[in-house]
């Protein structure tokens, strides 16, 4: 076991933005929880093996981004350009210097279509270097996080994370570490994930026996944080992050060890946790992740768990779980200077926790 | 040397356009791809990589340099081996 970084001082959120299954924005997916609105739909034929998934509806990068540098853009970048359009709209009056704005995205291979398709296309042209060269930038799995900077200006650090269902959590750990050391000054943070056939079939054919046949979602979160002081309060204050690896197979033991020792670096008590979001986990991780925050909390019907509601949505349901907490906080009136928890499995064996107060 | 046809430069003329994201009205056979086109060396290079795909021809990345207009384009296909 080990582990990856404990707390300091808390730091701001912003802002944050959101596209789910529910559609783009905030207010579709706040309500689509508030309301538990299955995103389940039928997939056309020989658009993967499941027959069903939670999809963004009618998303279409080129639709919903212009005609211009959209070309060859996959269904992953569309999404976290524009999500990040979204974000810098709503943190337009923090005035962000482009130069010490960071990005970090986490993600889980970027996208596996465009490395699929790019690779394909090496072993069936007429010569192996016939390949689209259009898709090199899309095929590696930075391709996303580097767009998403250059779309938008944003000079500072720029990190992608590839740490499957971890990812989301993982990319605020790292951009704590960005803003408590002093390389930028905000960070633009969250995770994404796309929905396509070559993900579908690596799920379909990776997924464990005690797993098998998740619904997959797909979607972006992203959030805006910042060590420096902001004219208006924050929506929410990050206080702590922590990461292990459960190595043993003992699921429970190492999430109750990762959420104590969370609550502890961040000087609270286990009783003032009012709302948390396990990760959905499937088989044992999951189970294990729920046992876990009901020994600890007393949340009563605070416990958010969104992926009945929007999917399997791997690298993209740590951030979509934050976003979650705090659209469903924003609804709430009694969750002001609340904590919040949220928790994250990967069958990988990391289970990441993050303690946040509500504003 | 050899020249393209017609029906050669309406499909070089149309990936031209499919890959600098323009309609075929936006571009002239003299109007330039970086100055006037805002395209980039990526561009460029996807560019002579799909006339290769498309064409079934072999152009040398010494070429590009040429590459800078469809006239050029015309040009640099027209004298490929083909």
């Amino acid at each position: 076991m080990s582990n990856v970084d404990s707390a300091g001082s808390g730091l701001a959120i912003v802002g944050w933005a959101v596209t789910s299954p529910f559609g783009i924005g905030r207010s579709v997916f706040s309500e689509g929880l508030a309301a538990g609105r299955s995103t389940e739909r039928a997939i056309e034929q020989g658009q993967g093996p499941a027959g069903t998934a939670c999809l963004v509806p009618e998303f279409d990068s080129r639709a919903v981004l212009g005609k211009k540098g959209t070309r060859m853009m996959n269904r992953v970048t569309g999404m976290a350009v524009s999500t990040m359009g979204d974000l810098l709209r709503e943190v337009s009056g923090h005035r962000l210097d482009p130069d010490t704005t960071g990005l970090v995205l986490g993600t889980t291979v970027g996208s596996a279509q465009s490395t699929i398709d790019f690779t394909r296309g090496s072993l069936t042209g007429e010569r192996p270097f016939h390949v689209e060269p259009g898709l090199i930038p899309y095929a590696v799995m930075n391709g996303a996080a580097g767009q998403c900077a250059i779309w938008h200006g944003v000079k500072g650090p720029n990190a992608t994370l590839a740490a499957g269902r971890s990812a989301g959590l993982l990319a605020l750990n790292y951009a704590r570490r960005l803003l408590l050391t002093g390389r930028a000054g905000t960070v633009l943070c969250g995770a994404a994930e796309e929905y396509s056939v070559a993900r579908a079939w690596i799920s379909e054919r990776s997924a464990g026996n005690d797993a098998p046949g998740a619904v997959l979602g797909e979607g972006c979160a992203m959030f805006a944080l910042t060590a420096e002081p902001t004219d208006e309060p924050p929506l929410a204050t990050l206080l702590a992050v922590k990461a292990m690896t459960c190595s043993d197979g003992d699921w429970y033991a190492t999430i109750r060890r990762c959420i104590e020792q969370t609550v502890a670096a961040a000087g609270v008590q286990p009783c003032d946790v009012w709302m948390a979001s396990p990760s959905g986990a499937a088989g044992a991780a999951g189970q294990a992740e729920r046992a876990a925050l009901g020994d600890l909390f007393e949340v009563g019907d605070r416990l958010v768990s969104i992926t009945e509601l929007v999917g399997e949505t791997h690298a993209a349901s740590g951030a979509l779980q934050l976003a979650a907490v705090l659209g469903l906080a924003e609804r709430n009136p009694e969750s002001a200077q609340r904590l919040a928890v949220v928790t994250s499995t990967d069958e990988s064996g990391t289970v990441a926790v993050c303690l946040l107060r509500l504003s | 040397m050899a020249v393209v046809t017609p029906d050669e430069k309406q499909l070089i003329k149309g990936i031209v356009c499919d890959i600098l994201e323009l309609e075929s009205d936006e571009i002239t056979d003299d109007s330039l791809f970086v100055e006037d086109h805002d395209a980039d060396s990526m561009r460029l290079i996807e560019i002579l990589s799909s006339l290769e795909l498309n064409l079934k021809v072999t152009i040398e990345q010494s070429e590009l340099s040429r590459m800078v207009n469809l006239q050029g384009v015309y040009e640099v296909v027209g004298n490929t081996a083909r």
